[in-house]
């Protein structure tokens, strides 16, 4: 029994999967006599048994060795497409994971939602949400992956999009799928060349082919980059860095899911990949520069938000930028720790700032205040999701980051100097949000505040106790997933005072967000470099418009050219040609006038042309035929 | 049993003919939709006995017809018709279902689409270059006449350009067959991939540029295009799905068949041109989308893109492309027809195609939330979202091509990436946003409207899901179409790759240009 079940947890996705189709009854609106609930509760239902199969599998797959399923796809002349699962208590680790937010989340919703009108809806995206996840998880191929980070796209856009009738959730949701899609798509061309250049496309054939591959080193650097591409449009990194912010405009369970789960879902699947990234250093080069500027980048953004939840998405990007930088150093494990660390801090402090929300009605931070003494629970929970996630307490991060710091990894300076000003900014960043929320007076939007309603609070509780559990997965961590070997050298500086400065940088951050003075009403400096600087920070060092003067111009200005080289070159020369024809025949009918002299004399006119033609040249011949003929 | 599929069409057709005018369109459209679904019926039927290992023309059928002439009729199926067949019979069944009932003259209306059917039936069938070029000609007076009758406002000139153009391509592909059989001196029309291995080169250039070009044309690829944007845009629904969906197919279905199959050395020589054509074509038809305001010619310049795939796939010519131009074919079959049924529904709501009127369309009390959906998952399948057809054959083509025209290929894969973005700009105008107050008593979708797009939706989900389904049908005749005939004769199953790459060693073709990676 025990067997078949870890045996079958390559079904798990599909209980999300069939979730999502249940749903369709109610969201087509052929039931609609019992309003959107059922379709809510059987997604519910279908999670609970994807999450408790999943339990039984991952603790029955302690006892066994790894092992792959291989599902035989599509077998075309020399593509050979297989399905690979992997069952290992990593992958199947990862997919509890995903189930046990995904749980959370969908109770949390249906208090969140409770009144929205496409309940069903909703519930159809997050079953499909959960089944691309899960199945990410336990994917052990590219190819399968990369389909599934495509459905994530897919439906990323569809539940940004959710309230599809406001101006700035339009252009959120467009941006979040063009943006990923830019990564994927770079994506799908390294697939294909590592598809054509003989590579196997599960993960562990990869390993081996990277192992052996006689790629040029211009090839193999075009190849790393191509496969970064994916992951950073996935996990919000510099330049595809903008989508998450504005993603933030859809429902606040979806950015749960958005900030915890689905960012590390790209990173996952780049630490899957980092066996290729050997091949070259630039891409190694490459994904630790795309980190580095994103965990600076992004610390500095989020501290300059007004919006609750943009100050929180603005500081995934940074901590995904540390998974970056660790996948490129080739620091696996540690990878995987940061991103089970963070995604958990990052649920509990997204479902805490949805209470917020809910019960305030506004995003913006500098018009709440006091809500500490009237929703105690959001507040512990806050309190104890910024706690794991800004390594200053013993929680989730501070192991984490603490293992890192062990002595058995290399760490070079300037990644500690990241690191601390990482957690610095972090947080600074949140003590500020928290005391803008919680502390200080309470003004018009926070005066009547309703407490969490019971399906929020109880997911919320229950994750605060699982943020407070956490640190036993980084202080239990046992395997040794990277390339290279531990190092037994402790002799490091950075190790020897990594961790210090670390809580250094946490408690001065903290105690600079306590200092800062903070502006409710009027949140602009009056300084003119001072407002520059936070109008920089705030605009996201105007990315965006860089963007709109160079990619989306560049898009918008060949499309008009070439729409106006269609109908005014193109079409233009074809009409033209019509119209010349056209003109020739009219002008030409005028000869057709009736008169039988000019009928003849264009007869003769022709004859004689046709008879020069035959002659010409040959005229000896017809005078000599004349001559004979005059001589008899 | 193959003439069954042209001549049942014809027979429906004269039967209509001779039926009293003044029955009511209801009728007609019975009686069309009964025999077109007999069609299908038949297709299946044959797709119950067709095997596709062969590898070789099944279910032949030869009668003299005009000796002197060295045309015979004769038929025959193999794995690259099969699923143009069933295609063409699904599709026909569709269009004909989803006409409206109301309209002008319905006799001769499912009377032409009952022609247009058989014709294009019989032009895929046909084993004789001349019997396939009648066909191909034939099919073009149908389609004249359901534009000029039943178009929007600048019907007759749309009607007008697209028989030009496409009397133009049949001239040109005339004259190839022509050419062909003069040089060779051969008795007869029939086809036989040996026909021209005996010309020299030169020659076989020659012959294959008209060829290419007529073809092109009816595919079309930039810039022999712009026929069909108009055409697209005046004719009817229906029309447009079968438009779409299948008449396009003949040109791509000409290249592989005639181009490839007749040609093959001098299309190996020019193979790298073509990719690069393509590759413009390509990118050309998704830059051009973007621009479009009117719905039906964002899909229709979707079409030129998407078409330029197969083109890019035929060029590769590896026996994984072939299939995938196969694959390609017929998912861009599907999706296309779905997209133009949807405006299609758009339209006869709204009375509008045009992105910058229509808003919020997908409302779930007052708007079209059912369309909207399936648009949103028509355009994904467009864009290439794994999980319904369209993903799995670009790959194909894409993976095909890679190792020979590594350049082309990438910039082929950034039309796909500019897919998403003319489809998210028409879904993000005409389905998002609030639904404005002109809009708000749209008439209500019938689910005999939705019916079809459902059957549409479905079919590239489970194709997309289990392409082997699909792949399986055509493989083994794309396998053996580019082995050259004297390999073909010594040993059957030669991997035709190895093949190319004997062609490329032994110089017999200029070498392709290669490109660093």
């Amino acid at each position: 029994m025990s067997d078949f079940l870890l045996w079958s947890s390559w079904w798990i996705p599909f209980y999300g999967l069939l979730g999502a189709l249940f749903t369709l009854p109610w969201s087509l609106g052929i039931i609609r006599r019992s309003g959107p609930r059922p379709a809510a509760y059987i997604n519910l239902v279908m999670t609970a048994i994807a999450f408790f199969h999943g339990s039984f599998a991952f603790w029955h797959s302690w006892g066994h060795p790894p092992q792959q399923l291989i599902f035989q796809w599509l077998q075309v002349a020399d593509l050979n497409l297989t399905l690979t699962i992997q069952q290992s208590p990593i992958s199947l680790g990862a997919l509890e994971l995903v189930a046990g937010i995904s749980l959370l989340v969908q109770i949390y919703a249906l208090g969140y939602l409770e009144k929205d009108w496409s309940l069903a809806r909703f519930y159809g995206l997050m079953g499909l949400f959960e089944a691309a996840l899960s199945g990410i998880a336990i994917s052990d191929s590219l190819l399968l992956s990369y389909g599934l980070l495509e459905i994530l796209t897919l439906s990323t856009y569809l539940l940004v999009g959710f309230w599809y009738a406001q101006p700035l959730v339009v252009t959120a949701a467009r941006d979040a799928f063009l943006t990923k899609r830019v990564g994927d798509i770079i994506l799908l061309m390294g697939l294909v060349a590592l598809s054509s250049d003989g590579a196997g496309l599960s993960f562990s054939q990869l390993e081996t082919w990277a192992a052996t591959a006689p790629l040029p080193p211009g090839s193999a650097a075009l190849l790393g980059l191509a496969l970064i591409a994916g992951p950073t449009g996935k996990c919000a990194q510099f330049p595809l860095n903008l989508w998450l912010d504005e993603a933030m405009e859809g429902p606040n369970p979806a950015g749960i899911m958005r900030n915890s789960i689905v960012v590390a879902a790209g990173a996952y699947v780049l630490i899957q990949l980092q066996p290729v990234f050997t091949l070259s250093p630039v891409s190694s080069d490459a994904l630790i520069l795309i980190g580095t500027v994103t965990a600076i980048g992004a610390s500095l953004m989020a501290i300059a938000q007004i919006d609750i939840k943009r100050t929180l998405s603005h500081a995934t990007s940074a901590y995904l930028g540390l998974v970056f930088i660790a996948v490129g150093l080739g620091h696996v494990d540690i990878a995987l720790l940061l991103l089970f660390s963070h995604a958990i801090a990052k649920a509990l402090l997204f479902m805490s700032i949805g209470a917020v929300i809910l019960g305030t009605s506004t995003q913006n931070i500098t018009e709440m205040g006091g809500l500490g003494r009237k929703l105690p629970a959001t507040t512990t929970a806050f309190v104890i999701g910024a706690a794991g996630q800004v390594a200053l307490l013993p929680l989730g991060m501070f192991w984490t980051l603490k293992r890192w710091l062990s002595g058995t990894w290399l760490i070079p300076p300037w990644l500690l100097i990241v690191l601390c000003f990482v957690n610095a900014l972090g947080a600074l960043n949140l003590t500020r949000v928290f005391r803008l929320v919680f502390l200080g007076p309470t003004q018009l939007k926070t005066r009547r505040v309703a407490a969490a309603l019971w399906p929020m609070a109880i997911p919320m509780w229950l994750l605060t106790i699982v943020v407070l559990l956490a640190p036993s997965v980084p202080l239990n961590w046992r395997f040794w997933l990277s390339r290279q070997a531990p190092l037994a050298d402790v002799g490091q500086w950075t190790t020897a005072w990594g961790l210090l400065l670390l809580v250094a940088a946490g408690l001065l951050g903290c105690w600079l967000g306590f200092a800062l003075e903070l502006q409710r009403a009027a949140a602009r400096p009056t300084q003119k470099s001072l407002r520059f600087l936070q109008d920089l920070l705030a605009y996201d060092f105007y990315i965006a418009r860089v963007y709109d003067f160079t990619v989306v111009w560049l898009v918008s200005a060949t499309s008009s050219l070439a729409a106006w080289c269609d109908r005014y070159v193109i079409d233009g020369a074809v009409n033209l040609v019509g119209l010349a024809t056209i003109f020739g025949g009219n002008t030409l009918k005028y000869n057709a006038s009736g008169q039988s002299q000019f009928y003849i004399l264009t007869i003769l006119l022709g004859v004689a042309l046709l008879l020069w033609l035959v002659f010409n040249g040959d005229w000896d011949l017809l005078f000599d035929a004349w001559r004979s003929l005059a001589a008899h | 049993m193959l003439s069954v599929l042209i001549w049942g069409p014809f027979g429906g057709a004269l039967a209509l003919a001779l039926l009293p005018a003044d029955w009511s369109p209801a009728r007609f459209r019975q009686i069309a939709l009964a025999i077109a679904s007999l069609m299908l019926l038949w297709t299946l039927a044959i797709a119950w006995q067709f095997d596709p290992a062969p590898a070789t023309w099944q279910f032949s059928e030869s009668l003299a017809w005009l000796p002197p002439l060295g045309l015979r009729y004769s038929l025959g199926l193999d794995g690259l018709s099969f699923p143009l067949i069933c295609l063409n019979s699904l599709l026909t069944v569709i269009a004909i279902y989803s006409s409206a009932v109301e309209r002008s003259r319905p006799r001769f209306y499912y009377l032409l689409l009952l022609l247009l059917s058989g014709s294009v039936a019989g032009a895929f069938l046909a084993r004789d270059l001349l019997l396939f070029f009648l066909f191909y000609e034939l099919e073009i007076v149908p389609l004249y006449f359901l534009i000029a009758i039943w178009g929007g406002q600048r019907r007759g000139y749309a009607a007008m350009k697209f028989l030009l153009y496409t009397a133009i391509s049949g001239i040109l592909v005339l004259a190839s067959f022509l050419g062909v059989v003069w040089l060779t001196a051969a008795d007869s029309f029939a086809y036989d991939p040996q026909l021209a291995q005996t010309l020299p080169l030169t020659t076989q250039l020659l012959l294959l540029l008209p060829l290419l070009v007529g073809l092109l044309i009816k595919i079309p690829i930039f810039p022999f295009h712009t026929w069909l944007p108009d055409a697209h845009v005046e004719a009817s629904t229906p029309v447009s799905v079968l438009l779409a969906g299948v008449l396009l197919k003949l040109g791509t279905y000409g290249l592989l068949r005639f181009g490839i199959g007749l040609f093959l050395d001098a299309w190996v020589a020019i193979a790298p041109w073509l990719a690069t054509l393509a590759a413009i074509s390509a990118l050309y038809g998704a830059l051009s989308a973007i621009a479009q305001q009117d719905m039906k010619k964002v899909v229709a310049y979707s079409s030129i893109a998407h078409m330029a795939y197969i083109l890019l796939a035929a060029a590769a010519s590896t026996p994984l492309s072939l299939t995938a131009a196969v694959f390609q074919m017929v998912s861009h079959g599907l999706i296309s027809a779905l997209l133009f049924l949807l405006v299609g529904v758009v339209y006869a709501k709204t009375g509008s195609r045009d992105v910058t009127v229509l808003r919020g369309l997908l409302n779930p009390e007052r708007g079209l939330p059912l369309v909207g959906s399936l648009t949103i998952l028509a355009a994904m399948a467009s864009a290439g979202i794994p999980g319904m057809v369209g993903f799995i054959a670009e790959f194909m083509v894409f993976r095909g091509s890679f190792p020979l025209f590594k350049i082309q290929t990438l910039w082929c894969m950034v039309g796909t990436g500019l897919t998403a973005v003319y489809f998210l700009l028409m879904i993000n105008r005409v389905f998002f946003g609030r639904l404005p107050e002109t809009l708000a008593n749209l008439p209500r979708v019938q689910w005999q409207e939705r019916l079809p797009a459902v059957v549409l939706t479905l079919l590239i989900v489970i194709f997309g899901v289990q392409p082997g389904w699909m792949v399986r049908w055509s493989e083994p005749q794309m396998t053996v179409l580019v082995v050259s005939p004297d390999l073909q004769a010594s040993t059957q199953a030669v991997s035709s790759w190895k093949s190319q790459a004997v062609r490329f060693a032994a110089g017999s073709a200029p070498p392709l240009p290669v490109e660093d990676f």
